[in-house]
């Protein structure tokens, strides 16, 4: 398996993960994980509450430190620096969302570009800026309000939107659908799915296998913080 | 009415330094969740650091002003470095109320002593920065340095909004003081804003002590004052809102020279704190007093 993932990485992975391990103190959250993405996949990272999905997600784009191996297309990420991670395309769209409450849902989208500029002139006219406006119409009207007052569904929409306004080559979007109805989970998903139509490639954690598949043409299944060994090629 | 007049110049003057205190308490406690007790002391380091510099040691008021204020700022930055990092970003980090109140109130009783043993106890102030007898409109009287005082408030307070308002870092800003993990996902370094507001609003702290002390005087103790008042401004605005915490600054300072001028000199602070506590008890929510309890 690590063979292939290495064949794979030389082939022009867009994110290897070699031997991946994130504890949080004395609890081992992932072991060993390795797996890689290809570029323009979409992959799903699949598996029951508990068992170590997010935290590899958080280990691999730095926001905890790990030990093991991540390249991001090609280029070994520096540990614990989410900053490097974004700058080199992988951006998280974080479980539980994690906006700004008391800022405008405008500026929390806008924030998103704070990871390649200083700028709130060429945050606002930037092209990725641009691209999260246009995926989220239904945004539109409520610009001006504070995120903490939107409902669970445009919070979601937000905190993707931000993650697009970072410009990323590949989103992490971990748990997009926590709490939604289905209706509005059916949204957050046709929006991801053209995020993936767009050349980005997706990784998405999932705790319901059934929708991330629908969307998805590779899965990795992780069970007891796991991973590695029974990554499944395509579904 | 020349009366009120005059009094409500004198409660701008001190109420624009209390909002810019609050300003600079509530402006930090949003980035680093930490309350700012030594935002006073920083003041009378440099009201008192300028004198002792430029009447005793004889050294060039311009020359006294800069070394008094890159001081000022280095040793923010070496507190910042080496206390609250390890308070906050260490491997042990610590957090609630010791976090919250312990360090600055340390770090207050701390530069108290240090200016003690250097300054002495008598009532010292900067040099006036523009010196004359206080300018008249009509019956008004202005106070050179009130004016000054003013003009610093308008500047820096403006300089903060426009930061804040219109620009990402300023944005950044409220972004890590609000969700730091949020923050730390579009790779803004809180850490780095907590060091750059507390060095900025020490250095403002001192320049404000330095044009504020010829009004009325500075002992080694009189941070303690200021950072109270400060303080309590920026609790009407829930700690959190630079804006409210200025309004709140400027009506605490106008409230004191109105009870002062026309209730009873000695008896107008009680009435005042009287005052405001009543207003924190009638209308707790408005006044920001429960999010400041709730986070």
């Amino acid at each position: 398996m690590t063979g292939a993932a290495g064949a794979a990485g030389a082939a022009g992975a867009a994110l290897a993960v070699r031997k991946l391990s994130v504890s949080y103190g004395n609890v081992v959250a992932v072991h060993d994980a390795t797996f890689t993405v290809a570029e323009g996949d979409a992959c799903a990272i699949i598996g029951p509450n508990g068992n170590g999905k997010s935290s590899i997600l958080m280990g691999v784009t730095g926001m905890v430190r790990r030990r093991g191996g991540v390249e991001i297309f090609g280029a070994e990420a520096r540990n614990g620096d989410v900053r490097w991670a974004a700058r080199h395309g992988l951006t998280l769209v974080p479980e539980r969302r994690q906006l700004y409450p008391d800022l405008s849902t405008a500026d929390n989208i806008l924030l998103g570009c704070y990871t390649w500029t200083r700028s709130i002139g060429k945050a606002r006219k930037s092209a990725s800026f641009g691209r999260a406006m246009d995926l989220f119409p239904e945004l539109k009207p409520h610009l001006k309000q504070l995120a903490g007052t939107l409902s669970g569904g445009q919070q979601q929409m937000v905190a993707i939107a931000r993650g697009l306004a970072a410009d990323p080559k590949i989103l992490a979007v971990d748990e997009p659908c926590l709490g939604l109805a289905e209706a509005v989970a059916k949204r957050v998903y046709d929006a991801l799915g053209k995020i993936h139509e767009q050349g980005t490639t997706l990784i998405v954690v999932e705790e319901a296998p059934r929708r991330a598949l629908t969307l998805c043409n590779r899965r990795v299944e992780v069970r007891n913080g796991v991973a590695g060994d029974s990554v499944a090629g395509a579904a | 009415m020349m009366k009120f007049g005059n009094l409500l110049i004198a409660g701008i003057t001190t109420g624009a330094i209390y909002a810019m205190f609050a300003v600079c308490v509530s402006v930090w406690y949003r980035v680093s969740n930490i309350l700012n007790l030594a935002v006073g002391d920083f003041a009378m380091v440099g009201a008192l650091g300028v004198d002792n510099l430029y009447r005793v040691k004889g050294l060039p008021l311009p020359v006294a002003i800069i070394t008094t204020l890159l001081v000022v700022a280095a040793f923010a930055y070496v507190y910042d470095q080496i206390v609250l990092r390890i308070a906050q970003d260490g491997p042990r980090r610590m957090d609630g109320i010791v976090v919250t109140f312990f360090f600055t109130f340390a770090l207050s009783f701390f530069i108290d002593g240090v200016a003690k043993m250097l300054f002495g106890t008598d009532v010292h102030a900067a040099p006036a920065l523009w010196n004359g007898d206080s300018l008249s409109l009509g019956s008004l009287h202005f106070e050179r340095a009130g004016l000054l005082v003013l003009g610093c408030a308008v500047i820096i307070g403006g300089a903060f909004w426009v930061y804040i308002r219109f620009t990402l870092g300023g944005k950044a800003l409220e972004a890590s003081g609000e969700n730091s993990v949020g923050a730390r996902i579009v790779g803004i370094d809180t850490r780095r804003y907590r060091r750059l507001i507390f060095v900025g609003t020490a250095v403002i702290a001192a320049i404000f002590g330095i044009v504020e002390s010829p009004i009325t005087g500075f002992t080694y103790l009189s941070g303690a004052t200021i950072s109270l008042t400060g303080f309590l401004a920026a609790a009407y605005g829930g700690f959190r809102k630079p804006g409210r915490a200025l309004l709140a600054g400027l009506f605490i300072g106008v409230l004191e020279a109105m009870l002062g001028g026309y209730v009873s000199p000695e008896y107008g602070d009680t009435v005042m704190y009287a005052i405001l506590a009543a207003l924190v008890l009638a209308w707790p929510r408005q006044l920001g007093f429960e999010s400041a309890v709730g986070g």
